[in-house]
């Protein structure tokens, strides 16, 4: 059976959040402690092939752990970034992901489950309209979870524009759709993004691209949008990043709490966008508009 | 009267709608149907470890790290999940209908709308979801109100196609009431046609279902879609 994660039985189930936690002092060991973090991934994670061989949450979480748990501004982030943005880009480059081989050699194991979950919901699975439905279904979810097949490097290397501008470009209203990693029960929402370029510019859609790679995943909606606005900083380098997420989750929709109208908004300000009320207040006006 | 019509829509429609024998078995008269559910409810605490498994194959074979911590105890979220996804095939209309029907001297339109509705498509398990516009006309007997509510609920909360649920509960509240008419419009948006596939974003799908006579008299079923379309 493929495994694309790492599988072995000396696996720590706790080295995601922990060390990443325990490692981060301050901003001015912001680098040391990613490169060193890094290290201890690779002793850590024995089933790796150098680099992450997890795919989402895990890996990238601990290079990014740092980020999230850590107290420092945000100049100290972006200047950590910088230099460690080679190794960072290192990481996206030895990101294993997972190819459409693997989909097509997962797809009858997948099938096999889906028959199972017919069968266990006291449904006939023999039946007309059920007949091809664990392989629809398998393919749909392989489908909802198409970002663990794409790395950010393919997506961006060749959209990076050298361009005078240092005013806040904004894409917004990006529709978007994951799966809630708790339920296994779409999310889908809007994303809007806003950067302020430092002489550097993407590609438009990329951004919209972006959001794709890292939404069609198993996701926490907090995740999602850091994983984007570190995205977009460690590619750009720029002045500040803003993301916002405004989301309806069917897992609270469809059954628990059962809220039509709730929407979940989460957002992250990288840069100028944290330090500078004024520039965030600017982004948050006009993605209202 | 045309009782006779609609008595043959609802035979027809109960032999041809695709469940087999072991579920529901459709040749079975209209009482026993009534009586006989597809799951016991006890059933579904024993059937949890194997839904449990099957999601765990799942996430292993999509490439994901089944031991990290949001996943932990993912399998067990997703099969209560699923199992409350699809908990309408726990009920039946007698189990809730029993004792909200009166005798009332009322025979003018009676319309429920904008009922949410929240189904699973049956091809591809992923939801769809959308509203409900009900309306009958009484024929001296009406139902509570929250009982049409429930019979959506009931027949919605299963593995469905949207004309094969608009026209069960139809039917179920024609079986019920034996009203004059019954008109049941579903407005839905298909997640399969929106995250996947196609990916259009502001599709809708609507079906209708029209028995008695909504069926007979467009005056009727204009008054009705007018009423039921209205903001």
């Amino acid at each position: 059976m493929l495994r694309l994660s790492s599988s072995t039985s000396t696996e720590d189930p706790e080295h995601h959040c922990g060390p990443a936690e325990q490692q981060v002092d301050g901003t001015g060991s912001m680098d040391h402690s990613k490169h060193s973090q890094y290290s201890s991934a690779d002793k850590k994670d024995s089933g790796n092939t150098g680099g992450g061989s997890v795919l989402n949450g895990h890996f990238e979480g601990m290079v990014k752990g740092e980020l999230r748990s850590s107290a420092a501004p945000a100049p100290g982030a972006e200047s950590g970034s910088h230099r460690a943005a080679a190794s960072v880009m290192e990481s996206w480059k030895e990101e294993r992901t997972r190819s459409v081989e693997d989909n097509e050699m997962s797809l009858p194991s997948l099938a096999a489950a889906y028959t199972t979950i017919l069968r266990g919901l006291g449904e006939d699975p023999q039946r007309q309209g059920l007949l091809k439905t664990p392989w629809r279904a398998a393919t749909a979810m392989q489908f909802f979870t198409k970002g663990y097949q794409e790395k950010i490097i393919d997506v961006l290397n060749d959209a990076i524009f050298d361009e005078d501008h240092d005013e806040m470009v904004i894409v917004k209203d990006i529709d978007m759709f994951s799966m809630c990693e708790h339920h296994l029960v779409p999310i889908f929402g809007r994303v809007h993004i806003g950067y302020l370029p430092n002489k550097r510019v993407l590609g438009l859609s990329k951004l919209a691209r972006i959001v794709e790679i890292y939404s069609r995943r198993l996701q926490v909606q907090e995740r999602l949008t850091k994983q984007i606005a570190v995205a977009i900083t460690e590619a750009l380098q720029p002045t500040g990043v803003g993301v916002v997420i405004e989301a309806t989750h069917m897992c609270m929709v469809m059954r628990g709490v059962q809220k039509m109208n709730s929407k979940t908004v989460t957002s992250t300000m990288l840069g100028v966008f944290r330090e500078d009320p004024k520039t965030r207040d600017e982004f948050l006006t006009l993605i209202r508009s | 009267m045309n009782t006779h019509r609609v008595n043959d829509i609802v035979e027809e429609f109960h032999s041809n709608n695709g469940f087999s024998d072991l579920i529901i078995d459709t040749k079975k008269s209209t009482v026993h149907r009534k009586h006989e559910t597809s799951r016991k409810e006890d059933e579904d605490q024993s059937r949890l470890p194997a839904l449990e498994a099957a999601y765990t194959n799942i996430l292993l074979h999509l490439g994901e790290d089944t031991h990290r911590e949001g996943l932990l105890r993912t399998p067990l979220r997703a099969a209560k999940a699923i199992q409350f996804l699809t908990k309408g095939y726990h009920e039946t209309i007698d189990d809730i209908l029993n004792n909200a029907i009166f005798d009332e001297d009322h025979d003018e339109m009676v319309i429920v709308k904008d009922i949410d509705m929240f189904s699973l498509c049956e091809h591809h398990l992923v939801p769809f979801f959308g509203k409900v516009h009900i309306g009958y006309i009484p024929n001296k007997k009406v139902v509570g109100l929250s009982k049409l509510a429930r019979i959506v609920e009931i027949f919605s909360r299963r593995l469905q196609v949207q004309e094969r649920l608009t026209k069960q509960i139809a039917v179920g509240i024609y079986e019920a009431l034996q009203p004059k008419g019954v008109a049941v419009v579903i407005e839905a948006a298909h997640m399969c046609m929106v995250m996947r596939g196609v990916q259009k974003m502001n599709s809708r799908t609507v079906t209708s279902t029209m028995l008695g006579v909504y069926l007979e008299d467009p005056k009727s079923r204009e008054e009705f879609l007018t009423l039921s379309q209205r903001t």
